[in-house]
């Protein structure tokens, strides 16, 4: 092992352990209020984990070479003439392969199959969602009533621990149905109703935190930024009680 | 008058242009007779606008020069060929591939500038929350009209410009195979460059570039001038594809193996397959959704039996390959560059090209990641992200050979050298950003976010917008013939790499913490983050004033270029700069490799003699 290769050996090394360091103390999201946003967030973590390694390589090799080997000399000296061997590009191959394969497997392929489950279990409830420009309707068709983020006091609110399924849909053009706090999304179609299954297991309110609200989050026209509606997790009893005054 | 009769050809152009839109107009009012009263106001205008651009498109086309230099060929009449050899050329249909090349990097060029000077609008917008300047519908059109712009000037300003430019000279071609579509395939553009003008004035597009019906049905008629011109180009992009393919193919000087081309002309050929392959399928799409405007068919319209999900795949099946339209020729450039101012082989070259020719394949196969909320089947998540991810594997082959190239190497810190080395860093992030967005999981959350928009910034704007500058400032001297000052060249790159990383990396968080992208109005919680990029991103583009003093003082009182500035060994710098009409004053043979350095013994790249500083 030459010099330099053991100068970057131990700068890849420091980058690599002060960005692990690093990335276990900071927090990258707002807090997770459903199942799903724990999922999401310890997904988002693993890429994190797997990333900083990687970064820390190109970079390490990247900056010394930059500084070490810059020539200040005779402009036409030539370098070494190095040529590709098999040797190096097996294991760059091999490293970067098994890297990849890990990433789909985990937590591409694992993290999709825990919603994908968490989606499969009984549902305690429905709620439908229908985008139209540039205001949200929640329909709570058990109930008998629907709110509508039109009338400035509409919300829509959830009880804590149910597992609830948003049927959704479009009247007009697409929309998405995002709500950053459980960290789920989906398109709202015209013509076609499609499904985001979400466990909330926070309290929280869109007067405390901005992540509790519906955001449209696919281009709809002028007013698309304000195609929000508030969000409020609330417990079972405080639901059972909003209902009331809904009916 | 000399002056005046440069713009002849332009003018006969737009005479052309006049009448067939008068031509068109009156066929479009006989047409219009046979729509259903019901639907008249709405469509009437459109039918105009559609056929009257149709016949102007024409008109311009055969009064500019497609009649006088190539249709009288048809109906057996002499063409008449460009006589001028001065400054009015550039203004004229000329099918020198270089006066083509060049046509084409002041377009661009200043399209870009004026595609930046949108972002900076967009960014007083979002200085602070709330509605100031634009308002929401402004917005939505400036910010439009920023994205299709910079991916004209992303798409066309390697492969239109410097390809146009270097690669018949890097393969000792004395012109491209079809010069005439060649010159097609410029002037077509300005037509492109007037329509998205004109949008603001018919209602603007609230779409975003990217166009997704029903909302595209439905809106102002800005929108079906914007189809109009995405079409138009895409028309432009198959063309020079097209050429690029044959010309790479059939054109090269005795001794140019496949094995020796420079790595910019295998990565130019990667590109050109793409356009001329996906290309169409965008082109259809756009071809759906003005006929749902202007004849009223339903393609897309649920209620009618059509389907808005289709027009996402056929986008993206056009549209993520067209990256890779942009980054392929760019990488070329990255690698060209590092090879030559290391003064080392190219690292791994055979494995570079077996990685061009794999992201060719590749890109065509992934392009339903970016519908992975859209409400597709939920059986298409997992082969879109294991394709998506495999890309990374060819990707990082060509870090390996930027990163093994300048290893003990001798580099020379050029102010093209250090483009090429902010390149490896900017894409690092946005290469590894794009895994997240790639994985299904954190993409639910992140996709249509800040994030996104930071990632993309990352891979364009820090990779391909950095290759361009990376390849402007190393074949200045070959295009110009004049040397710009090193001194103003690294204080463009020093100011624009910092900027460029503090505009962009904030806006990675501001999308974790739940912002949204494509909106003119955002929660005060971002505020004070957004204030941060705006105030960066305006020193982001004040560091292009280095880049346009330096490059318009060099090329008109710069000093004289020599042939070969930087000693390199590829053929384009082995002829004066600029070259000749006919390139090379005798025809090149190729004897070697292109990138022999460090073996004395080694035969020249080409004959006569290479890699050396003169001639
Ligand atoms: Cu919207
Ligand atoms: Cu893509």
């Amino acid at each position: 092992m030459s010099r330099d290769g053991v100068v970057v050996g131990l700068i890849w090394l420091i980058l690599t352990v002060a960005g692990e360091a690093l990335a276990w103390n900071v927090e990258f999201f707002p807090s997770a209020a459903a199942d799903q946003a724990i999922i999401i967030d310890e997904s988002f973590a693993m890429l994190v984990r797997l990333a900083i390694p990687v970064m820390a390589f190109v970079i390490a090799m990247l900056v010394y070479s930059a500084l070490r080997f810059r020539h200040r000399g005779d402009p036409l000296e030539d370098g070494p003439p190095t040529q590709a061997n098999k040797k190096v590009m097996g294991a760059w191959f091999g490293v970067t392969t098994a890297l990849t394969v890990l990433m789909i497997i985990n937590p591409g392929i694992t993290g999709l199959n825990e919603l994908w489950e968490l989606a499969d279990e009984p549902v305690d409830m429905v709620i439908e969602i229908e985008g139209s420009r540039f205001f949200w309707r929640a329909g709570y068709s058990e109930y008998g009533f629907s709110t509508f983020s039109g009338n400035p006091t509409d919300e829509l609110v959830l009880p804590i621990g149910a597992h609830v399924r948003f049927d959704i849909t479009s009247v007009d053009v697409l929309h998405s149905f995002w709500i950053p706090a459980f960290r789920m999304k989906i398109d709202a179609v015209p013509g076609m109703t499609t499904v985001v299954h979400v466990r909330a297991t926070e309290l929280g309110d869109y007067r405390d935190d901005i992540n509790f609200r519906v955001q449209c989050a696919e281009l709809c026209g002028v007013l698309h930024g304000q195609m929000t509606m508030p969000v409020r997790v609330v417990t079972q009893l405080e639901f059972e009680a909003w209902v009331t005054t809904k009916q | 008058m000399a002056a005046l009769s440069a713009f002849k050809a332009i003018g006969r152009g737009l005479l052309g242009a006049a009448i067939g839109l008068a031509i068109g107009w009156g066929l479009a009012l006989l047409l219009g007779a046979a729509i259903p009263a019901d639907d008249a106001t709405i469509r009437k205008p459109q039918v105009i606008i559609a056929v009257g651009y149709l016949f102007a498109l024409i008109g311009w086309l055969l009064g500019v020069g497609l009649w006088s230099g190539w249709a009288r060929e048809w109906l057996r009449l002499p063409t008449m060929e460009l006589t001028e050899t001065d400054w009015r050329r550039y203004f004229r249909f000329s099918l020198d591939h270089k006066v083509i090349g060049l046509q084409y990097l002041v377009t661009f060029v200043v399209l870009m500038l004026l595609a930046g000077v949108l972002a900076l609008v967009v960014r007083v917008e979002l200085a602070t929350p709330g509605e100031d300047i634009l308002g929401a519908d402004g917005f939505n059109t400036v910010m439009g009209l920023h994205g299709i712009m910079m991916i004209a000037v992303a798409v066309a300003t390697i492969t239109g410009g410097l390809a146009n430019y270097l690669v018949p000279l890097m393969i000792g071609a004395e012109d491209v195979a079809f010069p005439r579509v060649n010159a097609l395939s410029y002037w077509i553009v300005p037509p492109v460059a007037i329509l998205l003008i004109l949008t603001p004035f018919f209602g603007g597009f609230d779409t975003g570039w990217t166009a997704y019906p029903p909302l595209s049905v439905v809106n102002a008629n800005g929108q079906l001038l914007f189809l109009l011109a995405f079409l138009t180009f895409g028309l432009s992009s198959i063309f020079g594809g097209l050429n690029f393919t044959t010309t790479i193919l059939k054109l090269r000087a005795p001794g140019m193996t496949l094995m020796r081309m420079p790595i910019f002309v295998w990565s130019v050929l990667g590109a050109s397959l793409i356009a001329v392959t996906a290309t169409q399928f965008v082109a259809f799409g756009l071809l759906m959704v003005i006929l749902d405007r202007v004849v009223g068919t339903s393609f897309f319209d649920a209620s009618k039996g059509g389907d808005p999900l289709l027009y996402e795949h056929i986008f993206w099946f056009y549209s993520h390959p067209a990256v890779y339209v942009m980054i392929l020729p760019g990488f070329g450039i990255e690698l060209e560059v590092i090879s030559h101012f290391s003064r080392k082989p190219l690292f791994g070259y055979k494995y570079v090209v077996g990685s061009i020719l794999a992201i060719v394949f590749l890109s065509m196969i992934v392009w339903a990641h970016h519908l992975f909320t859209s409400g597709m089947q939920d059986f298409l998540l997992i082969p879109f992200m294991a394709t998506t991810e495999v890309i990374s594997i060819p990707t990082g082959v060509i870090f390996l050979a930027a990163l093994a190239t300048m290893w003990r190497g001798r580099l020379r810190l050029t102010t093209a050298m250090l483009f090429a080395i902010g390149v490896v860093f900017n894409f690092l992030i946005g290469g590894v950003t794009g895994i997240f967005l790639a994985d299904v999981p954190t993409d639910i959350h992140l996709q249509e976010n800040y994030f996104t928009v930071a990632h993309f910034h990352y891979t364009i704007m820090g990779g391909e917008i950095f290759m361009i500058m990376a390849g402007l400032y190393y074949w200045f001297p070959k295009i110009t013939g004049r040397m710009f000052s090193e001194t103003l060249g690294k204080l463009h790159f020093v100011t624009m790499f910092v900027f460029f990383q503090l505009t962009f990396l904030p806006m990675f968080w501001v999308g974790m913490q739940g912002m949204n992208r494509r909106v003119a109005d955002y929660n005060v919680e971002f505020g004070d983050l957004n204030q941060i990029i705006s105030i960066m991103s305006y020193l982001l583009g004040a560091s292009f004033i280095f880049m346009v003093i330096n490059m318009v003082r060099a090329w008109f009182g710069g000093e004289r270029a020599v042939g070969n500035p930087w000693g390199a060994r590829t053929l384009e710098w082995q002829t004066t700069s600029p070259p000749p009409v006919e390139n090379f004053d005798a025809p090149p043979e190729v004897t070697g490799d292109p990138y022999g350095y460090g073996t004395p013994e080694a035969p020249a790249h080409s004959s006569p003699a290479t890699g050396t500083v003169g001639n």
